[in-house]
C-alpha cells in the first residue's frame, strides 16, 4: 500500500532516495521519510549503544504529509532507504512515518504491508521504547535483539521472518555500514542492478531513472544490498533469482502536459484499446488469439466460471461475466475478491478462477486467487503488469497492454480489462463450440471497432464539460443502466465519488423503482446507459419514473436513436457488445471535469492510494 | 558553440478551418501524411538539426498532440507544452512561449514539412549573428503565402497572399530564428486582426532589413483538402524513416496474405504505407501514394487509389476509393464508388478549380453500400448516408442522407 526505495552505491543517497519517493507518490502518501546511513562518520559497532537517530552515522528525517513537505538532509551519505506511507495502522503522523527505528537509533526500517502479530510481538518487547502506533516499529526492536545476541544484519532479518505473521516487503540499514537488507513476504519488492549501485523499491518506477535491469524477488527471500552487488539467500542459501529488463518508459508514465494523468489516460484509450486487440483477433474466421491454452476436455467440462477482483476491476469482471455466460454458455459468477471463499457444491477441477488487477498485486485479489489455488481450480490472472507477484502465482496470465496507470482512479484500465475479457470470452465460447462463427465475426467486429468509437466519444468532450459545469453541484449522482450497462453505472458512480467526493451511486436500471427511487429529487440527476447491450429501451423507462420526479436525465445513446426526452444525450458509434463501454468513457469525462471544476486532487484523491497491498 | 542550447518552439495550436471536416476532430499539424501527423516530420526536423529541446503551442485540440508526443523521449527530445487557449494569431502563439525559452531560439510552423538542414542553419545563424533570422523559399503559387521581397540577400518586406501579381516566387519557409527583443516587437504591433508574426516582421523589416536564409529542399504545407493526397503522395514514395516505401507494419495483413492454406492474393502497390493490424481481405487491391492507418480494413475486391485512410475506417468489400480521404472511423459500405479525378471545389465561398480530389469522407461518418460519390464531395463528420444515394459537393455534420 505504501512506497519503498532504497539505493546504495557511489553517489549522494539523498536526492536519489527522495526523487524515488516523488516517483512513488501515487502509491500511498499520506506521510513520508527518508533513513541515510553515512559510514564515513566513524559509527563503530562498538559505539552503536551510544547512538540517537540524528548523530552521524544513521540520520532519520520523516513527516506526515505528502513527499514535497520532506526536507531532505545536505548529506553525502551514499547509502538510503526511503518510504511513502498510506495508513492502516495508526494515523498518519510525524512519529508514526518511516522509518522507524529501535531505541537505539542505530537500525533503521521500512515497511510495506501489515504484521498481523504485532500486538504479541510489542507485549514480549516490553523493555523497549515504542514512539508510534505502528505495526512496522516491532521490526527494528526485533532487529535489536538478535543483533544484542550477536547476529549480523542479515541474520537478524533471516531470524526474524520467522516470528512475523501477515504480509510484509523489509529494507532494514544499520548504522555501521552502508549495506541495506531487505526481505519479502506477500508483499511485492523488486531489486535493481545499476552500475556501482543497487537499488530496492516497492515497484520499478522507484528506480527505473536509473536502472532497467531488475530481479523480482520471491515470497521468504531475503537480500543483500551492496554497491553494485545483490546477494539474494532462501532459507539461508544462497540462490540466483533471474535478472530481467524491464521494457516500459519511465516516461511513459510522465504527464506530457496534460493537469492531471487521469485525462491523460483517458484520452490514451484509443491507443490502449489499439494495443489490447493488436495481433489478437482474426475478424475473417471470428476467432481470437490470447496466447492462453486451455485442454480441450477442461473446457468441455467447465462447470463453472468465476472472476474475483476489486474495485473498478471487479465491475469489468461483472461486464465479462454477462459475456462469459452468454458466448461460453457456462455458469459465470464474480465475486469480491475479499468476500470470496471457494464455496460447497463446487468441483474445483470443473472449476477456472480469473483474478482480475491492474497492478498485480492487489492483497485481496492475490489471497483469493490462492484460495481458490489451494481448492484446486485452475487460475487465470488478467494483468496490466508484466513480472506481479500475480503472473508468478496463477497457471497462465494474459495482459491487458494499457501501459502505465498512475491516476489513482483507474480509466483506461477498465477499458482494457473489458476489451481483454470480451477477448477470452470468445475464446471460451469458441473453444466449448458454444458461439456459432457468425457471433464470434460480429463481436470480434465490434471489438475491432472499439478504439474508432472511443475516439468518437472523446471528440465530443466539450460537451461533457458543459453538462459537467452545469449539473456538477448536485446534491448527488445517480448512474443506471441495464445488463451491460449495470457495471457501466457501477463504475461510473465510482469515478465519480472517487475523485469528486460527489454522492454517487449505481444501480441496475430496473432497481430505481424499489427503493432508490425515494432519493430522487430536482437536484440528483441520473445518468443513463442508453446504448446496444444495455436494454436501452426498458431502461429509459426507468429514466422517466426519475424525470417525473424532476430529475435532470443525462445519458449515452446509441448513435441514430431518439434522445428528445433527455436533457443531455451523448452519441454513442455503433459498436455492438462494447457500446456501453464507450458510454463508460463519456462518465469517465464527467466525472472529471465534475472534480476538476471542484478543484479536487483528481490524481491522488484523498485517502485512496493506486494499488492496494494489504487486505 | 558557446551560448545556452537553442529551443525550438513550434507552432501547433492553430485549426485549420480550411480543411474541415478533418479539422473538426483534429488540428491541422495533426493530419497525416505517410501513416504520420505533419508536426512528427517537424518535430524529427527540429531533433535532425541538432536541437534537443522542443516547446509546442498547442491550443485547438491540444490533446490529441500531447497524446501522441508525450514528453518527447521516442524522438530523443524534452518536448514541454505551453497552451494558446484562444487562437489569437502566430505574433500571439509565440508570445505564449516567452516563459520557456532562452535568448537565442527557432520558430517553426507546425504544419510546414520542411527538412533539417534549414533549421539547422537557422539555428546557426540565429546563435552566432544578429536576429531575427528568416527562412525563404520559392514555390509555384507564391499567392498563397507569405511573400517576401528580398534586397541584397536581406528581407525588407513580407506581405501576406498578396491581391495583386507577384513577379519573384520568394516566400517566408515558416522557419525563424529570435532573441527575446522579439517578444516587445510583437507586443508593440497592433495588427488588423489576428495578431501575426509576419506582421511584426514586416514592420522590423521596414525599419531594417532582416537576414535571410535561402532554402531550396522539400517544403510541404497542406492548405487544402487535396494538397494532402498530393503531399501524401510524394511522401509515401519517399524512402527513409519509418514511413518507408511499402512498409507493412507488425500485426497487418498485406499482399502476402496471411499465412495458412487461404491466401488472400491482395495486391500492394510499392509506394503505399499499411499501419499495424491492417487487414486486406481477398482481391484486395491497394494502388499507389496510399496511406492506410491502424487498424483499418479493406473488404475483399475493394479498390484504394491514391488515397489517405486514416485509422479504425472500414471499406467494405468491392468499393472503389480513389483520390479520396477516408477520416477516422468511418465506414464506406459495399460497392461505395469514388471515381475519383478532378472537380471544382468551393472553400470558403473561393471556388478552387480541377483540383484532383475524389472525395472526403469526414470522421465516424457512414456511406451506405452502393452511393456514389461525385468527384469533390465532401462529407461532413457524423454524417450518415443512406444506400445507394448519389452525391455530390459539401455533406455537413452530422447530416443525415437519405435516399430519394
Amino acid at each position: 500500500m505504501c512506497g519503498i526505495i532504497g539505493y546504495v552505491g557511489d553517489e549522494a543517497a539523498g536526492p536519489i532516495v527522495y526523487r524515488g519517493l516523488e516517483n512513488l507518490e501515487y502509491r500511498g502518501y499520506d506521510s513520508a521519510g527518508i533513513a541515510l546511513v553515512d559510514g564515513a562518520a566513524d559509527a563503530g559497532e562498538e559505539r552503536a549503544g551510544e547512538k540517537r537517530a540524528g548523530a552521524e552515522g544513521l540520520t532519520v528525517t520523516k513527516r506526515s504529509g505528502e513527499v514535497a513537505n520532506l526536507d531532505v538532509p545536505d548529506s553525502e551519505a551514499t547509502c538510503g532507504i526511503g518510504h511513502t506511507r498510506w495508513s492502516t495502522h495508526g494515523p498518519p503522523t510525524d512519529a508514526n512515518a518511516h522509518p522507524h527505528t529501535d531505541c537505539e537509533g542505530s537500525v533503521a526500517v521500512v515497511h510495506n504491508g501489515i504484521v498481523e502479530n504485532h500486538e504479541t510481538l510489542k507485549a514480549e518487547l516490553s523493555d523497549h521504547a515504542f514512539t508510534s502506533g505502528t505495526d512496522t516499529e516491532v521490526i527494528p526492536h526485533l532487529i535489536e535483539e538478535e543483533l544484542a545476541a550477536g547476529a549480523d544484519l542479515r541474520t537478524a532479518v533471516e531470524r526474524i521472518d520467522d516470528r512475523l505473521e501477515g504480509s510484509y516487503a523489509i529494507c532494514a540499514v544499520h548504522e555501521a555500514a552502508e549495506r541495506i537488507v531487505v526481505a519479502r513476504q506477500d508483499s511485492p519488492l523488486v531489486v535493481g542492478h545499476g552500475d556501482g549501485a543497487s537499488f530496492v523499491g516497492s515497484d520499478v518506477t522507484a528506480f527505473l531513472d536509473h536502472t532497467r535491469d531488475v530481479t523480482y524477488l520471491e515470497d521468504g527471500d531475503v537480500a543483500v544490498l551492496e554497491p553494485g552487488r545483490v546477494d539474494v539467500f532462501h532459507d539461508g542459501e544462497a540462490v540466483d533469482r533471474p535478472v530481467e529488463t524491464v521494457e516500459w518508459e519511465a516516461d511513459a508514465a510522465e504527464k506530457a502536459g496534460y493537469e492531471h494523468y487521469m485525462r491523460k489516460e483517458i484520452h490514451e484509450q484509443p491507443t490502449a484499446l489499439r494495443q489490447a486487440i493488436s495481433g489478437r483477433l482474426d475478424a475473417d474466421r471470428g476467432a481470437v488469439d490470447l496466447d492462453v491454452e486451455f485442454p480441450e476436455p477442461f473446457l468441455n467440462s467447465l462447470d463453472e466460471v468465476q472472476i474475483v477482483a476489486c474495485g473498478t476491476s471487479y465491475y469489468a469482471g461483472r461486464y465479462a461475466a454477462e459475456l462469459i455466460e452468454e458466448f461460453a454458455d457456462v455458469r459465470t459468477t464474480v465475486e469480491i475478491a475479499s468476500e470470496y471463499e471457494f464455496g460447497g457444491g463446487r468441483d474445483p477441477h470443473r472449476t477456472l478462477t480469473i483474478a482480475v488487477t491492474q497492478s498485480g498485486e492487489t492483497a485481496d485479489t492475490l489471497g483469493a486467487i490462492r484460495r481458490a489455488a489451494a481448492a484446486g481450480a485452475r487460475t487465470l490472472a488478467v494483468t496490466n503488469t508484466l513480472g506481479s507477484t500475480i503472473t508468478r502465482e496463477v497457471d497462465d496470465a494474459v495482459f491487458i497492454r494499457a501501459g502505465p496507470e498512475i491516476g489513482v482512479a483507474a480509466t483506461k484500465t477498465f477499458a482494457s480489462q473489458v476489451t481483454t475479457l470480451a477477448m477470452l470470452a470468445v475464446a471460451l465460447g469458441r473453444g466449448r463450440d458454444a458461439m456459432s462463427a457468425a457471433r464470434a465475426r460480429t463481436a470480434v467486429e465490434n471489438l475491432r471497432g472499439l478504439p474508432g468509437a472511443v475516439q468518437q466519444a472523446l471528440d465530443a468532450e466539450d460537451a461533457v464539460k458543459a453538462a459537467a459545469r452545469e449539473y456538477g453541484d448536485s446534491e448527488a449522482f445517480f448512474f443506471v443502466g441495464r445488463e451491460l450497462g449495470v457495471p457501466v453505472a457501477l463504475e461510473g458512480a465510482l469515478k465519480l465519488k472517487e475523485i469528486s467526493y460527489d454522492h454517487a451511486e449505481g444501480f441496475a436500471a430496473g432497481e430505481l423503482k424499489h427503493g432508490p427511487l425515494a432519493l430522487v429529487t430536482p437536484e440528483t440527476p441520473v445518468l443513463a446507459v442508453l446504448t446496444d447491450g444495455a436494454k436501452p429501451r426498458e431502461t429509459m423507462n426507468n429514466v422517466t419514473e426519475a424525470q417525473t420526479r424532476g430529475a435532470p436525465a443525462l445519458g449515452a445513446v446509441s448513435a441514430g436513436e431518439k434522445a428528445d426526452a433527455l436533457d443531455e444525450a451523448f452519441a454513442v458509434p455503433e459498436a455492438g457488445i462494447v457500446e456501453p463501454l464507450v458510454a463508460n468513457v463519456y462518465f469517465q469525462l464527467f466525472a472529471y471535469h465534475v472534480a476538476n471544476e471542484k478543484g479536487r486532487s483528481i490524481d491522488k484523491p484523498r485517502n485512496l492510494a493506486k494499488s492496494v497491498t494489504v487486505e | 558553440m558557446t551560448s545556452e542550447p537553442v529551443t525550438a518552439v513550434v507552432l501547433a495550436a492553430g485549426e485549420g478551418r480550411r480543411l474541415a471536416p478533418l479539422t473538426n476532430r483534429r488540428p491541422k499539424p495533426m493530419l497525416p501524411v505517410a501513416n504520420r501527423p505533419i508536426l512528427e516530420y517537424v518535430v524529427e526536423a527540429v531533433a535532425d538539426a541538432g536541437i534537443d529541446r522542443v516547446v509546442l503551442v498547442v491550443g485547438y485540440r491540444g490533446e490529441r498532440i500531447r497524446n501522441h508526443f508525450g514528453d518527447g523521449r521516442e524522438w530523443d527530445l524534452e518536448i514541454e507544452y505551453v497552451e494558446q487557449s484562444h487562437q489569437l494569431g502566430t505574433g500571439h502563439a509565440v508570445l505564449q512561449a516567452q516563459a520557456a525559452v532562452g535568448d537565442r531560439f527557432v520558430v517553426l510552423n507546425g504544419d510546414r514539412i520542411v527538412d533539417g538542414s534549414i533549421v539547422r542553419e537557422v539555428r546557426d545563424a540565429t546563435v552566432d549573428g544578429r536576429t531575427p533570422v528568416m527562412a525563404v523559399t520559392d514555390v509555384e503559387h507564391p499567392r498563397e503565402y507569405g511573400v517576401v521581397s528580398l534586397e541584397g540577400g536581406r528581407v525588407v518586406g513580407v506581405e501576406e497572399k498578396p491581391e495583386a501579381p507577384v513577379a519573384a516566387g520568394r516566400i517566408n519557409a515558416g522557419v525563424y530564428g529570435f532573441s527575446a527583443a522579439i517578444f516587445d516587437a510583437v507586443r508593440d504591433t497592433s495588427p488588423a486582426g489576428e495578431l501575426g508574426i509576419t506582421d511584426t516582421l514586416d514592420r522590423l523589416a521596414h525599419e531594417s532589413p532582416i537576414e535571410a536564409v535561402e532554402y531550396h529542399g522539400d517544403w510541404y504545407d497542406v492548405s487544402h483538402l487535396w494538397d494532402l493526397l498530393a503531399v501524401n503522395a510524394s511522401l509515401v514514395g519517399a524512402a527513409g524513416a519509418d514511413g518507408a516505401a511499402g512498409a507493412v507494419a507488425a500485426g497487418a495483413v498485406a499482399a502476402d496474405g496471411r499465412t495458412g492454406d487461404e491466401p488472400t492474393h491482395a495486391a500492394v502497390a510499392d509506394d503505399v504505407v499499411v499501419g499495424a493490424d491492417v487487414r486486406l481481405g481477398p482481391g484486395a487491391v491497394v494502388g499507389g501514394s496510399t496511406a492506410l492507418g491502424r487498424n483499418v480494413h479493406v473488404g475483399a475486391n475493394a479498390v484504394v487509389e491514391n488515397a489517405v485512410v486514416l485509422p479504425d475506417a472500414v471499406i467494405e468489400p468491392g468499393a472503389v476509393v480513389r483520390d479520396a480521404i477516408v477520416a477516422g472511423n468511418a465506414r464506406i459500405g459495399a460497392n461505395v464508388t469514388v471515381a475519383g479525378g478532378t472537380a471544382t471545389v468551393i472553400v470558403d465561398g473561393e471556388a478552387h478549380e480541377d483540383v484532383r480530389l475524389g472525395g472526403v469522407v469526414g470522421d465516424n461518418a457512414t456511406v451506405g453500400g452502393g452511393a456514389t460519390l461525385d468527384a469533390g464531395t465532401v462529407i461532413g463528420d457524423d454524417a450518415t448516408v443512406d444506400p445507394g444515394v448519389a452525391l455530390d459537393g459539401r455533406i455537413e455534420t452530422g447530416a443525415v442522407v437519405r435516399r430519394g
